[in-house]
């Protein structure tokens, strides 16, 4: 039993999808059925495979773009709070609305500031590497304190966030300063680009300790798929700290 | 020249990001006792000092 109240009421990991209670017992699964680090990875590379074949469709057919984000959304949400043990069938075509989702809304970046597409592409990826080196080597150590500094913060941030959509909708705008160009808002975009790269590195302890332990098979589909939604997020917010710096 | 760099920079990462991360995390990152225990399976036996640990008997109770 964690000694964190706050862990204990709303679960262990800072990232939404790994706050699932999967139960079965670890080591009493035939090997061929347990999750293991090669699956995770292989099964990374087609989510990223079907997110740039999705990305190719959103940039030729922009229009795509909000159907697409919110059958994304609906199929996210359905894979955490629904049915992780169906992530192989749901999973892929989260990353496939997903991806059409963001080559439409990189169109529209690209029109306004060219080569920003590309730009934030190479610091995903090079972001994602860099963090996956720290944490292979140990150089940064993820404890119980540190998943729940993330997780609060990534709650805040989805908090302000929605509260600045409602805002929106009521025609006010959003909440100010924090969509600006200003030192405040690139400052905030800053903050938001550092909590989606740290929840990585609570996205490769998960997969490691899956594999380490011997969880069932299925979770390689749903520790991608969590993979994929932090990369998804990180790649919009390095856009939007991008369009924010480029418009200065 | 922007393409060149970053898109380099992209492909190098996920080259990078395909071998490092089938292999297996450090020894410092692994065995430490801070680490968190998510699926709860596995227990602690850091805590457990070998050839000190007695056995209570009925008459130790009284």
């Amino acid at each position: 039993m964690s000694k964190h109240s706050a862990l204990n009421t709303f679960g262990r990991s800072g990232n939404p999808a790994f706050t699932k209670n999967f139960g079965g017992s670890a080591y009493d699964l035939p090997l061929n059925q347990r999750m293991t680090l090669d699956g995770a990875v292989n099964k990374t590379g087609i989510l990223l495979c079907l997110c740039f074949a999705g990305a190719f469709i959103g940039w030729n057919i922009p229009a795509l773009l909000m159907p697409a984000w919110i059958i994304g959304m609906i199929l996210g949400f359905v894979t955490i709070f629904r049915s992780p043990s169906k992530a192989g069938s749901t999973a892929p075509l989260y990353a496939l609305s997903q991806g059409i989702f963001l080559g439409g809304i990189t169109l529209f970046f690209e029109a306004q500031f060219p080569g920003i597409g590309i730009q934030a592409i190479g610091l995903t990826f090079g972001i994602l590497a860099s963090l996956l080196f720290c944490y292979k080597s140990g150089l940064i150590k993820p404890t119980e304190n540190f998943k729940l500094m993330i997780f609060s913060a990534t709650m805040g941030i989805a908090l302000l966030y929605f509260i600045s959509i409602i805002m929106s909708l009521f025609g006010g705008g959003g909440i100010p300063l924090i969509h600006s160009n200003g030192l405040f808002g690139i400052g905030f975009s800053v903050f938001v680009v550092s909590i989606a790269a740290l929840n990585l590195v609570l996205d490769f302890d998960y997969i490691e300790e899956g594999a380490e332990k011997g969880m069932p098979k299925y979770m390689e589909w749903y520790g991608a798929f969590s993979l994929m939604v932090t990369l998804v997020w990180l790649y919009l917010e390095i856009l939007r700290l991008l369009a924010k710096l480029r418009s200065r | 020249m922007n393409a060149l760099i970053f898109g380099g920079l992209a492909i190098i990462s996920l080259f990078i990001f395909f071998n490092l991360g089938k292999m297996k995390a450090s020894s410092k990152q692994l065995n430490r006792n801070n680490r968190i225990n998510r699926f709860g399976t596995q227990q602690n036996t850091n805590n457990i000092i070998e050839g000190e640990s007695k056995e209570i008997v009925d008459e130790d109770k009284d």
